[in-house]
């Protein structure tokens, strides 16, 4: 308010300043003009509907002007403005009636005059808005999220659902925290816990795991639109997981939230930045980028900010940025030329833009090797240089034959050589930024090559303004700005999605779109309730987690209740948890565990697990998939190699996305392609066996049933019923019919094939 | 609701809270299920005129001027530096060679032919789709937005020149649906040297749920990834194995009445339908020796004919969205012994498609499109010396369609005497996907999905019916 109060001031003093202005003009201003803008002009150009980024509300709006420039200029008979108002040029306004010759008079007169005007008129207007989203977070005043859930279920008449049996609850939250089941032991040590406490403690466990950090890291993943290759054409291999391995460290150690946005927008920009920071800013730099021979470099520039903008107010804003970058927002308070002051912010990154530098492909890099290998590294690409330039030369001189030139095959070969001899340093994509600022501009219509009127890095209007910026703002002013306890949006958005974690959707369904065609939130108090935590608890994420997997409304049974299904069709109340499809990568987490095969090192390169025959056969640039050996051939999913082409089928049929853009919300299909994997592949033929194994040898002294109970609390982690034991034992007996060696270990793996394609297998109840 | 949620439910547990309450358990709902699990957000505006689309993409974008653009002023101008008023506003691929060495116009070496009613011309090179002249419509003068292959695979494929929106098969089985019971909805066909340039993204259901993703078929070996049982377990063992996973899923669906486990129940069935259908369905031993000679299919092989045959059977069998890529179109560097092989390759099999369809009473339900990403430049371009090609063209580019709701014989569009910009009006791909669009009774302007705040579309905010090309 005070900024707002300060900047009318100063508007106010230059006003004055500018030009003197006799009681006359004013008068002339208010009396003539006023009503002439107000019936013609505003109604498509204020500051809460910008057509053309124009607004013509106040005389700064007018003077700094919308997409094309500035529109009235002080005694320029030929502005933007007059020339609109005369229809000259193209320009036609208002659209459809001309002005009457005297009206038109009156405004060239105004423009002659110095443009004078009344005190109010002449500062620009702020940006308002009442919607919810906008507003400043307000803690409620309640004891916690059950008593906020179980207000509106009264209201309904409806009671909450009775806590889930322990079995079902260990491996709830087990899924949920950690993204792996409980083993058979866990379980049972859980269930004949009667102590107090023993939940809690189960919980903490699992925070403190550092399998905790991989679980949310996968989800963060989604948001950075993560992928282990670049994108389009040529879609090869790129160096990014070391930004993989620091998301999975910072939520480990628990960074506070705004610390981890800082350092993954401008971690480069911090005062003696570590390497972990820099490495952090790869977070921007997951964006596709495309190396096909003969394009613009500065198209996929382009895209590349821009979808950093889209993305960025999808995971923080939960706002549809990427509607601006045509024009102005439909429905949010966003304008075109806002939309490219957020592009600033990020058009400095020295990627390639030209042909020239396509040898620099993907820069920037940080190299995380010893300064030797550095050294080497670039004493490298000298090399390759100079080759391929030696070879320019020889071919410029000679003819036409010059392919069989004895020099030429010489200096060929050296290249080829040269080439296997690139020195082995890891690198990893990070921000940087080019040394001289880029021209930022509107783009017309959304196209890079119509340059509208320039623009400076800044915030939409309808937020709060930046802090104490840099005279020019830069990446780390914007990434304080997210994180500002006065930003509304960045809390309530991010417990939103964790929200959505924990239920399968969120208090306001639309995760990535908050603003006025978002849905409205079920339970706004709970939602701010988390937000406010969230904040005043210094932006730590793991008590977050903690605050809802305690909730009695996380803990309820999810069994579908048809009396709360009558009111309430789509459980948007609550009356009970939500039956949820795992995700890709814990389906495949899930069997490692059921058979003992999981290898639980945590980070480094991905890895390649067998992939069915001809399943990456559909790129351009066919890449080679060298299954891996020994502990990688069975590391979590979200280790695995992502193609962003061919993305593994195990993940890609089970709704993993595929990194062309951020992901806020993955989609649970169900669709005959997920059957034929589990039935079929051989990886889960092999984990059927191996299962199948240890229940013949662990279960050497057991009989049918008890083999049965061990197979199956190691594939759902609960005891098997008496109806579905006696089902599964009538098919080991057909199974067994049907071998004709009698081969147990081929019996028990059909079983076992049962067990790995059971709904409850791939669900978390 | 969220969109997606809300589709979903559409499709599945909404139609199970109104028919079958909770008791669902009980009911026999594993067929009932199938058949409204492929049920769709029922987008027919209006009366369709094809059932099925087969889309034979020809990747890397073949040259329009040596095969229907017939243009005997560039043969007379062969040679001549290409003049500025024909480049200018214009942007290319590699322009940047421009400045060493200004372009030459470039003369067709083949010879051209008149065919059918209208005098539709056709190269030396087609041969047999000359004889199917008054089956097709042609259209000059096609113009596109992006003159790189990926980039301009996309748009064609998804409206869109980056990755993550819907490709075409998926709006419209996301929008109608399949009638195939059996074999997924959209199903995508590869043959050539290499993948087309974007792979998967061109066949990805963007925002739209991964049901809707093209599902590719190999011509050879397992049709469908994981398509066969493992090792070991035959058909007998198979079948016992989905049983015992049913019952099982019955038992839970009866304890948490969630409709969701009955989906489960119902998708594998059908992943047990598809493992006979698939084998049926790319075994040719039904298929006459006429007609497999027809094609020029060679039973077993993996070739651009096999899948023009495959084509016939998916669609046979009610496949909604059949799409095939041919790769190896990028003649840059030579268009004479490289084109002809891709000709040799493409020309039969595409007239057979034709042919065979009609004769079976299936074409005038089907509608085939024959078109590459873009066409090739007026002037001839020089990689390496002693050797012409062509270089990316986006502006005036050619491609046919037959089938149902058009009209049959007639040339659409036009282009300058050198082939360098569309005389007759513009056309481009939003057009050309609108009409498709029309074709199969959908409305491209109404049908739309939210996604991050916006309905998409995929003809985004353009689009407009080929007049002309509709009977």
């Amino acid at each position: 308010m005070m900024f707002g109060n300060m900047r009318l001031a100063i508007s106010v003093l230059t006003a004055l300043a500018a030009f003197a202005q006799t009681p006359a003009d004013i008068e002339f201003f208010d009396k003539e003009v006023r009503p002439l803008l107000r019936t013609n002009c505003q109604g498509c150009h204020s500051v809460n509907g910008l057509n053309s980024g124009l607004a013509v509300d106040s005389l700064d709006a007018l003077k700094k002007g919308g997409n094309r420039g500035p529109a009235a200029v002080v005694g320029d008979n030929n502005s933007l403005f007059l020339q609109a108002i005369r229809h000259e040029n193209g320009l036609k306004m208002p659209p459809g009636k001309k002005l009457a010759p005297e009206q038109i008079a009156t405004l060239e007169q105004w423009v002659k005059r110095g443009l004078p005007s009344t005190p109010e008129f002449a500062a620009a207007k702020r940006r308002k808005s009442t919607h919810w989203a906008f507003q400043p977070v307000r803690r409620p005043q309640a004891s916690g999220i059950d008593e906020l859930i179980q207000a509106k279920l009264k209201e309904k008449n409806l009671a909450p659902s009775p806590e889930a049996d322990r079995a079902t609850l260990i491996r709830r939250v087990s899924l949920d925290l950690v993204g792996l089941p409980p083993t058979p032991a866990e379980v049972s040590a859980f269930v004949n816990d009667k102590s107090a406490g023993a939940y809690e403690r189960l919980v903490d466990r699992l925070l403190a795991s550092p399998h905790f950090g991989e679980r949310q890291a996968r989800h963060w993943l989604d948001l950075a639109r993560y992928a282990d290759s670049d994108g389009y054409t040529i879609d090869a291999p790129r160096d990014i997981f070391p930004y993989r391995d620091w998301v999975i460290s910072a939520i480990n150690r628990d960074m506070p939230f705004d610390r981890f946005t800082i350092e993954q927008f401008a971690g480069d920009l911090l005062p003696n930045p570590t390497t972990d920071q820099i490495i952090a800013t790869g977070f921007h730099r997951n964006t596709p980028s495309n190396y096909e021979g003969g394009i613009d470099f500065e198209q996929y520039r382009v895209e590349a900010v821009a979808d950093r903008v889209q993305t960025t107010g999808a995971v923080w804003l939960g706002l549809t940025l990427g509607c601006a970058r045509c024009h102005d927002h439909k429905y949010d308070p966003i304008s075109q030329r806002e939309f490219y002051q957020l592009f600033a912010f990020m058009n400095n990154t020295d990627e390639i833009d030209k042909e020239a530098d396509r040898k620099y492909f993907n820069r920037p890099f940080l190299e995380l090797g010893t300064p030797e290998q550095i050294a080497a590294l670039a004493k490298w690409d000298d090399d390759v240089q100079d080759v391929e330039l030696r070879i320019r030369k020889l071919q410029d001189m000679l003819d036409q034959e010059g392919d069989k030139d004895p020099r030429l095959i010489a200096l060929r070969k050296e290249l080829v050589d040269l080439r296997k001899r690139k020195p082995q340093v890891q690198r990893s994509l990070v921000m940087r930024d080019r040394p001289a600022p880029r021209d930022h501009y509107i783009h017309l219509g959304g196209d890079f090559t119509r340059k509208g009127s320039a623009v400076q890095p800044g915030v939409p209007a309808v937020f709060p303004p930046l802090k104490n910026p840099n005279p020019v703002p830069n990446r780390l002013d914007f990434a304080k700005w997210l994180v500002d306890t006065d930003n509304p949006l960045t809390a309530r958005v991010t417990m939103n999605r964790l929200w959505q974690q924990y239920f399968g959707k969120g208090i306001v369904e639309t995760e990535n779109d908050v603003g006025l065609v978002g849905d409205r939130p079920t339970h706004p108090e709970v939602l701010d309730l988390l937000a406010s935590e969230f904040m005043s608890g210094g932006w730590k994420v793991k008590r977050m987690h903690k605050m809802i997997v305690m909730s009695a409304t996380y803990r309820q049974a999810s069994t579908n209740r048809p009396d709360a299904a009558a009111i309430d069709p789509y459980n948007k109340l609550l009356a009970r948890q939500n039956r949820l499809r795992l995700d890709a990568e814990i389906i495949r987490d899930s069997a490692l565990v059921a058979t003992g095969l999981l290898a639980r090192k945590i980070g480094g390169p991905s890895v390649y697990p067998p992939i069915p025959k001809g399943a990456n056969d559909v790129t351009q640039v066919k890449r080679e998939w060298k299954v891996s050996e020994g502990e990688d051939r069975y590391r979590r999913a979200m280790y695995t190699f992502f193609q962003r082409s061919a993305g593994h089928p195990g993940l890609i049929t089970f709704d993993a996305p595929d990194g062309a853009v951020t992901c806020t919300r993955r989609v649970r299909s169900n669709t005959p392609l997920q059957a034929l994997i589990l039935l079929n592949d051989d990886a889960y033929f092999e984990f059927a066996e191996v299962l199948a194994k240890q229940v013949l040898e662990g279960g050497a002294a057991l009989d049918d049933n008890g083999k049965l109970r061990l197979a199956w609390s190691r594939a759902v982690q609960r005891d098997i019923k008496p109806a579905e034991s006696q089902r599964l034992l009538s098919f080991l007996a057909s199974q067994r019919d049907a071998q004709k060696e009698k081969s147990e270990l081929a019996a028990w793996t059909a079983v076992s094939r049962v067990l790995f394609n059971l709904d409850e297998f791939m669900t978390r109840e | 609701m969220h969109p997606e949620e809300k589709h979903l439910l559409k499709k599945t547990r909404r139609h199970l809270f109104r028919d079958c309450g909770f008791g669902v358990g009980k009911a026999a709902l594993a067929s009932l299920m199938a058949d409204k699990l492929l049920a769709q957000v029922n987008a027919r505006h209006h009366a369709p005129k094809v059932d099925s689309v087969i889309f034979l993409f020809m990747a890397g974008a073949p040259t329009q001027l040596e095969l229907f653009d017939y243009k005997p002023e560039l043969v007379k101008w062969d040679g001549n530096v290409t003049p500025e008023s024909f480049l200018k506003g214009k942007r290319f691929a590699f322009m940047d060679t421009f400045s060493k060495e200004p372009p030459k116009l470039l003369g067709t070496r083949r010879t051209f032919k008149q065919a059918g009613s209208n005098g539709m011309w056709f190269s030396d090179l087609v041969p047999h789709l000359s004889t199917v002249a008054d089956d097709i419509a042609m259209i000059h003068g096609v113009s596109t937005e992006n003159f790189n292959h990926g980039p301009a695979k996309l748009f064609a494929n998804t409206g869109s020149v980056r990755t993550g929106r819907p490709s075409i098969g998926s709006w419209v089985t996301y929008g109608i649906g399949s009638e195939s019971k059996d074999l997924p909805g959209y199903v995508v066909l590869q043959s050539g040297p290499r993948g087309p340039r974007g792979g998967a993204a061109l066949w990805g259901s963007g925002f739209l749920p991964s049901s809707y993703q093209g599902v590719p078929f190999r011509s050879a070996g397992d049709p469908i990834l994981d398509l066969s049982s493992p090792k070991g377990v035959d058909a007998e063992q198979q079948r016992r194995t989905i049983e015992a996973i049913r019952d099982l899923n019955k038992m839970e669906l009866d304890e948490t009445g969630d409709t969701e486990i009955a989906a489960r129940i119902s998708q594998y069935e059908m992943a047990y339908r598809m493992q006979t259908s698939g084998p049926e369905l790319i075994d040719f031993k039904s298929e006459s020796k006429e007609t497999i000679e027809m094609y020029g299919a060679e039973p077993g092989k993996a070739s651009y004919a096999n899948n023009c045959l495959l084509a016939r059977r998916l669609v046979e069998r009610g496949v909604r969205f059949v799409q095939l890529y041919h790769a190896d179109w990028d003649h840059h560097d030579d268009i004479t012994k490289p084109l002809d092989r891709v000709c040799g390759e493409v020309d039969r099999p595409t007239a057979a498609l034709i042919k065979d369809l009609k004769q079976r009473g299936l074409l005038e339900r089907t509608l085939v499109i024959w078109s590459g990403e873009f066409g090739r430049t007026p002037m001839g371009e020089v990689r390496e010396k002693g050797k012409i090609g062509r270089n990316h063209h986006i502006d005036a580019f050619s491609l046919f369609m037959a089938g149902g709701g058009i009209k049959a014989g007639t040339v659409i569009g036009g282009t300058d005497e050198f082939g360098f910009s569309p005389t007759q009006g513009k056309i481009d791909v939003y057009d050309v996907q609108a009409t498709l669009l029309h074709l199969l009774g959908i409305d491209h302007l109404k049908l739309t999905f939210r996604f991050q705040g916006r309905d998409f579309r995929l003809t985004d905010v353009h689009g407009h019916l080929i007049k002309p090309l509709l009977a």
